[in-house]
């Protein structure tokens, strides 16, 4: 479709090419100064010009106006107007089409102008462009580390070690100074809650008060960082960075029940100091390093399961596409500090990442599926070893407890069903097919979790595994829970198990590949014995041979009625045995349930949700027909390239062994910040996850290149980095806001800096200066910046004071809510005990639910990677601190233990005293005691703990 | 109301007001200090630098902020109904299809979201002209089809995906992925809000259930919390008002003592904006425990008003919860709450309890728009009537269409992204208008097609924002509700 002034225009052109214009009276061939830019600049340079360039086109530099441009580049083809995009988004005359979108669009003597210039040959002279092209490279955090010496500074007595020297040469160039040491005691309550997210306890406070060794500050560290909280504590920071959960997220956020060996992976390795590079290589290529659980990186966003993506072959793409995009971003942001996924669409506005470096970063990753595998590690050998010799004894048990077991249709009265395990007992017969016909339940439509069929003396028949098929009446299809193959794959309970789609109706029919010899069929609604609804009331069991003529077998008609107040009935029916009998089925049904216990244990045991992998996917530049695209480096930052043959694992491997190296200019940067930032709430680069372009620069780059470099030196050791953070004079300073470091070091050379900030500097009277002014937000770090705990830490510490906290580690998680995955509409559980007062790093996390009381404290939701938790302030979260149930649960728990400690008889007074000690690690000063005495007095201890609870003196870092 | 001066402030309070320099203030029944007018009031916020997201003041999260424009809507009611209605059953009216009901489709796709497509059918209600523009509308939805003059359509559409989950996030945060901040989210980040004493964003669920995406819906993403919106419904008020089991004695020796408590260390901590903030947040919970109540309360509704709603609706207790959630609704907006969402629908349940029709579309529509037809329309009339249409922005959505096909052996249609309706009504939108077209069987947008990006950038526009300036750094990109996309659909404005 032409539009209409392009066909005039055209054929003017056309004509008057030939001849000259100026003898013909026409308007010469437009100049690209005057005629042309002008017209771009009017209508076009707003939207694609140096501020903005949507659709990745520019018009206003001649290298960019003539290549770029998502999708439609080249725009401008020299001598072919009519062919040449610029001209047709003009001239469309289709007002959706035209460009610019908005307005009245150009004019026809405009269009006519550029159209002429382009068919002139699109003469741009050179050096006449206004702006230039940026080398997006030339940016600080691509450059090769550098090792810059500390530096000096004026007051030599401060500073402890270099740390401190990068500091105050900074405060020293802004005429400021530190502030004074924080108390002995504010530092240790600061640093336990740093490094293990708990407070000192009474007696740590007491120890450390009395100590004074000159290494009192080092002893504490050493015993911080040698403790398993730490490990506990630092987890969580690095799980929020990955967006671990353990559901699968989006609509149906179904259960991810292996994901927690991840976890507890991540836990182990800081506890264990595992070097950073190693730790970064094992998680992403675990499997090849004998780390099979760290692989649990690369799986840990939300994906679609199967179920939920659609049928058709473009949902099937997209979603697989999504979930590729996932991992691309998870490595970028994580290691890296680079938005990688801004260029899946467009290669990337600020950085130097082009969609083919995307494309490239996704090869790398294209063989891995979000999934379970088979766990390699010895104690999952062992696991399976023991899962084949249990399946053996449940067999054997089995066929000795189908000796008591009623035959069908022999007049016998039968146990009634139940929803575990019911056992049909039939004369042996041959068979080809055995059909199972449900006529109706308890309620809804039926399930079964498996059906087995057994003969005289064989397993289980109808096992997939053993060549039988499965087909029905029609199946109601739920990702990952319900699902027809999943009635006879050897695996019990409601997530394995198959519906159908009717209402109190429904058959099955297995297929044995050859006929065979049965006389026994057990199936069940939930062998886990957790559900008890839509339960088969009325059935009946058919078999047919090689000749297809269906015979019943077996039918509920001669059970007892189902009656679903009898929570007890099972397959058996004692009724007319011997005691000793009764004796060997009681022994041989206990035996079966520890067996299948059992086996659900060691089922965990060996399987985990750490990705699983295959070939690798083709790989193209998306949308564009591109050949296959290799797996390859970030072309800013390297030039490796695999070639397409290359096996998944030696992929991984090689992204991992370029990450990972001392040479990467980026990840031992990325990392060093992030420590810093856990340390004192925000980074030397505030942006913990972008050290590209748009990200903020270091506050003190020399400092952060220095950091990085002891990081390297140290043998990637974080336990060495927090080490030197925590013992620097730096963090050892006071957080209070005071008048007392304000002074000038020397007012007579005021930086740029500070005149800016107040233009009658210098003034010998205004000596004094106020950091508030200068840097309120305490990058220059004048005092050690105070924060609100994290929710898990609040948590934590409320159980730990009340003397609940129950510091069982690792396995899988306690619930927050009445189900660990699902649709919605989760209720969350309000009264913890047992597991549930365990570290909130142990909670079973359901991805985008947060947790009811402590989500309001700004917990992620693992939808996004959090970088660093914002730190809000909101009614709710007073509300939820200050009359839930789990706050007053702890207050209670916490008043009964503290009148425990104080004893017997112990007045009011040493019970606050105690109170006090507990909480805030100090005594409470008489006027504190009074007031609290007042209360506690009337009310007991529960107020004061509920207040202590809530108070700013708890839930800040000193 | 006695005037006091600010010595009687709680210290927190008195902090707030010293950097403040304001003089006078009121107390609150319970004594905590009402910082409303001092939060509300003052308007010292500077305005941000273009592309550098907004200064939020840590004490004070919720005052409201001054817009990019002016805009012509003050507030919002979001109507989502979860499951993906279908538009050709309500809003897009397609005689084509009554004469090729049963008849395949020549070219269409073989197999769709779910499975294999199988005939095109015909609406399923009859449809009729309404109103003086004449708009053939469906009787699926009487009361609604009623108000049709006062209805902007825009009924091109498109979503991303076609499925629940990533197109609920889609609809609801501009991206498929989980993760990133919901629309309310957006809007009261950027303009706070107009009541201190209730939350800003109010996300109402369906009495039958949340909808498929939960909470994702009104999830703040990577804004700080203090953006989520607040879940409450006639049936469940907001947690934690109240100590369960806690004498008022107590309650209030417990809250006196913890001010006591935080003075003393504010105190000690001079000029500490984080621990003000936090004492401040504890007398804004306070007025909380006081507003919530009040407003949830429908005892003050007279019977001609719960009529109109249907919330007296015996028969239907589903219809007359909703009907109630509709009138909290209303009592949101008149209180000055910056966004209310309304969900109509609940979580996946083929069918049963949201719009999403594969299988038995009519039977379930049945009963589905007897839930929302009434309560809906009477919530939009009874705002107009009250005058406070003026400033408030009615918003329908879902979350993509269907298939003007059954699904093979079926008698519902299958999920369709290519082309579905929406509407706006109230402040700023041009009343009686149908803007864009689906092709004549309604499969697809054919004419003037708008990505939910437009119709999400329109809604910022209508509130003074400027989809394209309203941002907020995350891990490198300056994050917008409408990624790099998002054009006004100016046909809908007034």
């Amino acid at each position: 479709m032409r539009p209409a002034p392009f066909v005039f225009v055209a054929a003017l052109t056309a004509f008057a090419a030939p001849i000259s214009s100026v003898a013909f009276g026409a308007t010469p061939s437009p100049d690209f100064v005057r005629d042309v830019r002008p017209i771009l600049e009017k209508h076009c340079y707003e939207c694609h010009g140096p501020t903005k360039q949507k659709s990745g086109l520019r018009l206003d530099v001649k290298h960019a106006a003539f290549h770029s441009g998502d999708g439609s580049a080249p725009n401008i083809l020299p001598g072919r107007a009519a062919d040449s995009p610029l001209i047709q988004f003009i001239a469309a005359a289709n007002v959706d089409d035209r460009m610019p979108p908005e307005g009245d669009g150009l004019t026809a003597a405009e269009i006519a102008t550029l159209t002429a210039w382009v068919d002139a040959g699109a003469v741009w002279p050179e050096g006449v462009d206004t702006a230039q092209l940026e080398d997006k490279r030339d940016h600080w955090s691509f450059k090769p580390l550098t090792s810059p010496e500390p530096p000096t500074t004026r007051d030599s007595a401060w500073p402890r070690h270099p740390i401190d020297r990068f500091v105050l040469a900074k405060l020293e160039q802004e005429s400021l100074r530190p502030s004074p040491e924080a108390p002995r005691d504010a530092w240790l309550r600061r640093v336990s809650f740093d490094l293990i997210g708990l407070p000192p306890s009474p007696a740590q406070v007491a120890a450390f008060a009395a100590d004074r060794r000159p290494d009192a500050y080092e002893r504490v560290v050493e015993e911080l960082l040698a403790s398993p909280r730490y490990g506990e504590r630092w987890a969580q920071h690095w799980l929020d960075v990955v967006r671990y959960a353990d559901t699968h997220g989006f609509e149906v956020n179904t259960e991810r029940p292996n994901a927690w060996p991840y976890r507890d992976y991540v836990i182990r390795a800081f506890n264990r100091d595992t070097p950073y590079d190693r730790f970064v290589k094992e998680q992403l290529v675990g499997d090849a390093l004998g780390e099979d659980t760290a692989t649990g990186f690369l799986v840990t966003a939300s994906v679609l399961l199967p179920g939920q993506i659609g049928k058709d072959e473009p949902s099937k793409r997209l979603a697989r596409q999504d979930a590729l995009d996932e991992i691309v971003t998870n490595i970028g942001q994580t290691f890296l500090g680079l938005s990688v996924s801004c260029a899946r669409c467009h290669d990337h506005k600020f950085d130097p990442i082009s969609a083919k470096d995307y494309y490239a970063m996704q090869a790398f990753v294209a063989g891995v599926e979000y999934g379970e595998r088979p766990l390699r590690t010895p104690d999952a050998e062992a696991a399976r070893r023991e899962i084949a010799a249990l399946r053996t004894r449940l067999a054997a048990a089995d066929q000795e407890l189908a000796h008591f077991s009623p035959l069908a249709g022999a007049g016998v009265v039968r146990p009634m069903v139940n929803a575990r395990e019911n056992v049909d007992r039939f004369a042996p017969v041959k068979a080809r097919r055995l059909r199972f016909t449900i006529r109706a339940t308890n309620s809804l439509e039926p399930c079964l979790d498996e059906l087995e069929i057994f003969g005289p003396a064989s397993g289980n028949l109808a096992l997939a595994g053993n060549g039988a098929t499965v087909t029905s009446s029609g199946d109601t299809i739920v990702a990952d829970r319900h699902d027809l193959k999943h009635l006879n794959d050897g695996q019990y309970g409601n997530t394995r198990s198959w519906v159908s789609n009717e209402s109190g109706r429904g058959w099955v029919v297995v297929e044995f590949p050859a006929e065979q010899i049965v006389e026994r069929v057990v199936w069940g609604r939930d062998r886990l014995a957790r559900l008890t609804d839509r339960v088969p009331t009325d059935y009946v069991i058919e078999v047919a041979g090689d000749n297809g003529e269906w015979r019943s077998v077996a039918d509920a008609s001669d059970r007892l009625p189902f009656d679903p107040a009898d929570k007890k009935s099972d397959a058996f029916r004692r009724a007319g045995l011997t005691p000793a009998e009764t004796d060997a089925i009681d022994k041989l049904v206990t035996e079966r349930r520890n067996i299948e216990r059992r086996l659900a244990a060691e089922t965990d045991r060996q399987r985990v949700f750490v990705g699983k992998f295959r070939t690798p996917d083709v790989i193209r530049h998306l949308s564009r027909g591109d050949p296959e695209q290799p797996p390859a480096v970030l072309s800013a930052l390297g030039n490796i390239t695999l070639t397409p043959a290359t096996p998944e694992q030696q992929r991984r491997q090689a992204l991992a062994d370029w990450v990972a190296t001392p040479e990467n200019p980026l990840t031992a940067r990325v990392m060093a910040n992030r420590i810093w930032q856990w340390h004192f709430g925000t980074g030397l680069v505030e942006t913990a996850s972008d050290f590209g372009r748009m990200g903020t620069k270091p506050s003190h780059p020399e400092l952060l290149d220095w950091l990085a470099g002891e990081f390297i030196r140290s043998g990637w050791s974080m336990k060495h980095l927090h080490r030197l953070i925590v013992l620097s004079a730096t963090y050892r300073q006071s957080a209070a806001i005071a008048d007392r470091g304000l002074r000038s070091v020397d007012s007579a050379t005021p930086s740029t800096h500070a005149s800016a900030a107040s233009p009658s500097f210098p003034n010998p009277q205004s000596a004094i200066r106020n950091p508030q002014l200068i840097d309120a937000d305490v990058r220059l770090l004048w005092r050690f910046p105070s924060r609100r705990l994290e929710a898990e830490a609040i948590r934590d510490t409320m159980l730990a004071v009340s003397g609940r906290l129950n510091l069982t580690m690792y396995g899988r998680g306690f619930d927050l809510f009445d189900k660990r995955g699902g649709l919605a509409g989760f209720k969350p559980v309000e009264s913890f005990k047992g597991e549930g007062l365990r570290r909130m790093v142990y909670a079973h996390k359901v991805r985008r639910e947060r947790e009811a009381v402590f989500g309001a404290f700004d917990c992620p939701d693992a939808g996004q990677s959090t970088a660093r938790r914002r730190e809000s302030t909101t009614p709710i979260q007073a509300l939820n601190l200050f009359n839930s149930r789990f706050t007053l649960e702890q207050a209670e728990a916490f008043a009964a233990d503290v009148a425990r400690e104080a004893g017997p008889g112990a007045d009011a007074s040493r019970q606050v005293q105690l109170a006090y000690t507990r909480t805030l690690g100090r005594a409470p000063t008489p006027a504190e005691q009074a007031d609290a005495l007042a209360v506690v007095r009337t009310h007991g201890l529960g107020p004061l703990a509920r207040a202590l609870f809530n108070s700013n003196e708890f839930l800040f870092l000193p | 109301m006695t005037p006091h001066s600010a010595e009687h402030l709680s210290p927190g309070g008195r902090t707030l007001l010293d950097r403040r320099q304001f003089l006078s203030q009121s107390a609150t029944a319970l004594g905590s200090i009402a910082l409303t007018n001092l939060l509300g009031g003052d308007g010292l916020l500077a305005s941000p630098a273009p592309g550098a997201g907004l200064r939020i003041d840590p004490t004070r999260p919720y005052s409201p902020r001054p817009s990019h424009f002016p805009g012509k809507a003050k507030n919002v009611v979001v109507i989502f109904c979860a499951g993906a209605v279908s538009q050709l059953e309500t809003w897009d009216y397609k005689p084509e299809l009554i004469k090729w009901d049963d008849k395949p489709l020549p070219g269409g796709p073989a197999v769709t979201f779910q499975g294999p497509a199988g005939n095109l059918a015909r609406p399923q209600y009859e449809f009729r002209p309404r109103g003086r523009t004449g708009k053939w509308v469906s009787d699926l939805i009487p009361h609604l089809a009623e108000l049709t003059d006062d209805l902007a359509f825009v009924h091109s559409l498109t979503s991303k995906s076609n499925t629940h989950g990533p197109a609920e996030n889609f609809l609801s945060t501009g991206f498929v992925l989980d993760g990133f901040p919901s629309l309310g989210s957006w809007v009261t980040y950027g303009l706070g809000s107009e009541n201190q004493n209730l939350p800003a964003y109010v996300a109402i669920p369906d009495p039958r259930g949340v909808p498929q995406n939960g909470s994702n819906n009104w999830g703040p993403g990577f804004l700080p919390a203090a953006f989520q919106g607040t879940t409450m419904s006639s049936k469940d008020p907001v947690r934690h008002l109240a100590a369960p089991g806690i004498s008022d004695a107590e309650d209030a020796a417990a809250r006196s003592l913890l001010q006591r408590m935080n003075a003393r260390h504010l105190e000690r901590h001079p000029a500490d904006d984080k621990l003000a903030a936090r004492i401040a947040s504890y007398e804004l919970a306070a007025r909380m425990q006081l507003s919530v109540p009040e407003l949830s309360d429908l005892g003050s509704e007279p019977a001609h008003v719960l009529k109109a709603y249907g919330a007296d609706d015996t028969r239907n207790p589903d219809k007359a919860a909703f009907a109630k959630n509709c009138i909290l609704a209303r009592r949101l907006i008149e209180r000055g709450v910056r966004f209310v969402q309304l969900f109509n629908g609940a979580y996946a349940s083929g069918g049963k309890l949201n719009w999403d029709g594969h299988n038995a579309l009519k039977e379930q529509y049945d009963i589905h728009a007897a839930i929302l037809d009434q309560p809906a329309a009477a919530l939009i009339r009874d705002l107009r009537q009250r005058g406070l249409l003026e400033d408030t922005l009615v918003v329908w959505c879902t979350e993509f269409g269907r298939m003007p096909f059954f699904q093979k052996g079926s008698l519902g249609r299958d999920h369709n992204p290519d082309g579905f309706t929406c509407w706006m009504t109230g402040a700023g939108v041009k009343p009686g208008v149908s803007h864009g077209a689906t092709d004549e069987l309604g499969q697809k947008a054919v004419q003037a097609i708008h990505p939910l990006y437009d119709f999400n950038a329109t809604i910022l526009h209508l509130l003074g924002l400027d989809h394209e300036r309203l941002t907020f750094e995350h891990n490198g990109v300056q994050r917008r509700l409408t990624n790099v996309e998002g054009h006004l659909i100016r046909q809908i404005l007034a």
